[in-house]
């Protein structure tokens, strides 16, 4: 790894960017998970194929796409099915949908496709092994998928602002990865350079899912129209990207992984604060800023929310980029440290979602200074694990003081601070949130509420002598165990912890949702409640046959006219 | 059928929840029995086994009096228990050694004895009964009987030890379907039972999710 010269901006602190409001305004940047795998593809010349493709004219059949990196191949098998409307839900109780999927090591024999079929269409409910890298699922667009088919079918394309305003022709709900459901562990593919970075199995097979999508809109129009029929327009099917909706699983996961989280808010921190040091921008690097600041200002003017919470955000975020274009009206960023000053002008200026997408653009003229953070973002560490039992209980105070000091004087029984509880229904084996002091579920909480854990140790802590070893308290107190190994985590990884209330009345689960979502690098957040989030992933991307350099990376920005 | 080591690691966690653990000490159950598996142990059989011999005691009765005291007040230990202070205070054992009066599943100190070895940098060497295993932290060596002998025994663990032959790794587990569908039983105590008002809310869709 390339050794940057430290940054001499400090990085932003983590009592500013853990809160959950900030997480939950973050944009996509150069290190989402998407783009790492996009830029790997064109930059390593993957060379992809579409073996099999054997659907009737229902769209009940399945495909094999195949993915060549410079040493194996990756295969998504997909089955298309003729779901009855009736079926089509996008909650993950839901047993039946459009299309199922899963990301094979290799390339799938018939005996392989013949077992996969027997399972991958049973989701949750059938069983893949050690070959399999995802397990996953989409449906076709009610809004849209017939609209275009029968367009299509009848020679002419669909409209562009119809299809602008869905964003998508199928919408994919759970991304199984890493041991799921038999899958691969992650442990098992973390040494290949490609999957290095988080998410890439999953990634693939989402960018591998929208070509299936063109593709079988296109074959149904051809089944349905004939000759008359028409392929969607290239321009078009780039627009496209593949839906996705998720619901709470996903709030979870950044609690349970602190570690990992770190690693991700760390990275991109890191990367602001490179650029911010950054002491004249060159000609080209303030021109491409510009550019890429004309082209998300065109990709917020399209998105759309139907929730009042992100549309009073979205009403702020437009704002900030009037704000933001009569600043550089008046700075034409040749000046010293011009990220920097456009940074700290941001802070008192603009709303969290303005000041969160600057920080994600000023990156993008600087892939030659952060790209390498990509190689930073995996956990790599196992042994972060095991607790330091020779830790003396005031050292341990003191770490809880450091990473939980907003916790600490929390009054954690008063009903708004602890109205929520989070727990796992026996239906469905999903995580849920409930009111605490409403359902019967307090019995069954998931330790998902870190600070109200820290504060409880720390109270415990308070009655030991200061220099007692940790593993003589852990002894006597299991119970706090949990919250000393975050502690000592977060002692060393600062962004490891969401210094917010995760159980409080007014929590929203979509601000966790979007923290993730963003480092996966989708966009057009529309949540659809307070825990339910609705997302476009690859939209504008290029489709296999047409990556390369020149468009691997920059294509989540909408081309528009100079 | 074969399961990957973190369906093993999940449920291993969640049962030792259900079984009236604490969760950092479910954690450590779950990694516990991972670790076993990917050693080439049975990591869920010897789970179940330890959650069985403790399930309807206090996990205090059956944990170390201290650190120097590596007795429990029931006359027996739990090897999570008796193997998360181990690991815990490695510092503290390193130069003597601990010897833990009768664990009721001496081969889940195993991967107690990992964490100490990794944390420590030297080998660590476990004995009971005729056994005698040592490992690197990551990879397993064991002398002795074909079958793990089960406890109560007497557990002694120190410092140092020679790896002879290693055991095969594993990236894949082959429970048995009994201790499977045991751990599976203890982990759905920690279900909620479902309500329509969770089924409704809990994960926010509401009728509208199909367009």
């Amino acid at each position: 790894m390339t050794a940057a010269p430290p940054p001499a901006v400090a990085l932003r602190p983590p009592d500013r960017v853990m809160r959950l409001a900030r997480l939950g305004s973050l944009h996509q940047c150069r290190l989402s998970f998407m783009r790492i795998l996009t830029r790997r593809m064109a930059r390593e010349g993957w060379r992809f194929a579409r073996p099999v493709f054997d659907f009737d004219t229902r769209g009940v059949g399945h495909a094999v796409y195949t993915a060549q990196t410079p040493d194996r191949t990756y295969s998504l098998v997909a089955f298309g099915h003729d779901l009855p409307p009736e079926m089509r839900s996008d909650r993950v109780i839901a047993t039946a949908w459009d299309a199922t999927f899963t990301l094979f090591d290799g390339v799938p024999a018939p005996a392989d496709i013949e077992r996969l079929s027997g399972n991958v269409p049973r989701q949750e409910a059938g069983r893949v092994d050690e070959r399999s890298l995802s397990l996953s699922r989409a449906n076709r667009s009610a809004r849209l998928w017939d609209r275009v088919v029968s367009t299509l079918a009848d020679g002419r394309q669909p409209d562009a602002g119809q299809i602008a305003e869905v964003g998508y022709l199928m919408r994919t709900t759970a991304v199984y990865g890493s041991g799921k459901f038999g899958a691969a562990d992650y442990d098992t593919i973390a040494d290949r350079p490609e999957m290095r970075a988080p998410f890439q199995a999953e990634m693939l097979s989402v960018y591998l899912t929208r070509v299936y999508q063109r593709d079988l809109v296109n074959h149904m129009a051809r089944a349905r129209g004939g000759h008359r029929a028409v392929p969607l327009e290239p321009g078009i099917a780039r627009q496209l990207g593949i839906g996705n909706s998720t619901g709470l699983g996903l709030g979870p996961f950044i609690v349970n992984h602190p570690l990992l989280f770190n690693n991700w808010i760390a990275a991109r921190e890191e990367a602001i604060a490179r650029v911010r040091a950054v002491d004249r921008a060159a000609a080209a690097e303030i021109a491409l800023f510009r550019n890429v600041l004309a082209r998300s200002s065109a990709l917020v003017a399209r998105w759309r929310s139907a929730h009042p919470i992100q549309q009073a955000r979205l009403a702020d975020l437009r704002a900030d980029l009037a704000a933001l274009a009569e600043r550089l009206n008046g700075d034409d960023l040749t000046g010293p440290r011009p990220w920097n000053r456009l940074v700290e002008w941001s802070e008192a200026a603009l709303s969290l979602e303005g000041q969160e997408l600057l920080a994600s653009l000023i990156l993008e003229p600087y892939g030659a200074l952060v790209d390498d953070l990509a190689d930073r973002m995996g956990d790599t560490d196992p042994d972060a694990f095991r607790i330091d039992g020779s830790m003396t209980v005031s050292r341990a105070r003191a770490l809880i003081e450091d990473t939980y000091g907003w916790a600490l004087n929390l009054d954690w029984d008063a009903p708004e601070h602890c109205a929520r509880a989070w727990y796992v229904s026996a239906e469905k084996l999903e995580p849920r949130v409930g009111e605490r002091f409403e359902e019967p579920i307090a019995d069954y909480e998931l330790p998902l509420a870190p600070g109200r854990d820290a504060a409880a140790a720390h109270a415990a802590l308070a009655d030991w002598r200061d220099d007692a070893p940790l593993a003589e308290f852990l002894l006597r107190h299991p119970e706090h165990r949990f919250a000393i190994r975050r502690a000592q985590i977060a002692a060393r990884a600062p962004y490891a912890e969401i210094r917010d209330n995760t159980i409080a009345a007014d929590m929203l689960p979509i601000d966790l949702l979007r923290a993730k979502l963003a480092f996966f690098g989708a966009t057009q957040f529309d949540p659809r409640s307070d825990r339910w989030v609705r997302i476009c992933m690859y939209g504008g991307a290029p489709y296999p046959e047409e990556l390369n350099a020149g468009n691997a990376d920059l294509w989540v920005y909408p081309e528009v006219a100079p | 059928m074969t399961f990957s080591l973190g369906e093993v690691e999940a449920v291993a966690r969640k049962a030792a929840r259900g079984a009236g653990y604490s969760w950092g000490m479910a954690e450590e159950a779950g990694r516990a029995a991972r670790w076993l598996c990917a050693a080439g142990l049975d990591g869920a059989g010897l789970l179940a086994e330890a959650l069985a011999a403790a399930d309807g005691t206090d996990p205090a009765e059956l944990a170390p009096r201290a650190l120097d005291d590596w007795r429990g007040p029931s006359g027996r230990l739990c090897p999570l228990m008796a193997g998360a202070a181990l690991s815990d205070a490695v510092a503290f054992w390193k130069e003597t050694g601990v010897t833990m009066a009768g664990v009721t599943v001496p081969a889940l100190v195993l991967p107690f004895a990992a964490m100490a070895a990794r944390a420590s940098g030297a080998n660590v060497t476990v004995r009971w009964a005729d056994v005698t295993a040592v490992t690197d932290g990551r990879a397993l060596s064991l002398c002795g009987a074909a079958n793990l002998p089960t406890g109560p025994a007497d557990v002694s663990v120190s410092a140092g030890g020679a790896m002879t032959a290693p055991l095969a790794a594993r990236t894949r587990a082959t429970p048995r379907a009994e201790d499977w569908a045991a751990l599976n039983a203890l982990a759905a105590r920690t279900y909620a039972p479902a309500t329509e008002e969770s089924r409704m809310k809990g994960a926010g869709a509401g009728l509208t999710d199909n367009d």
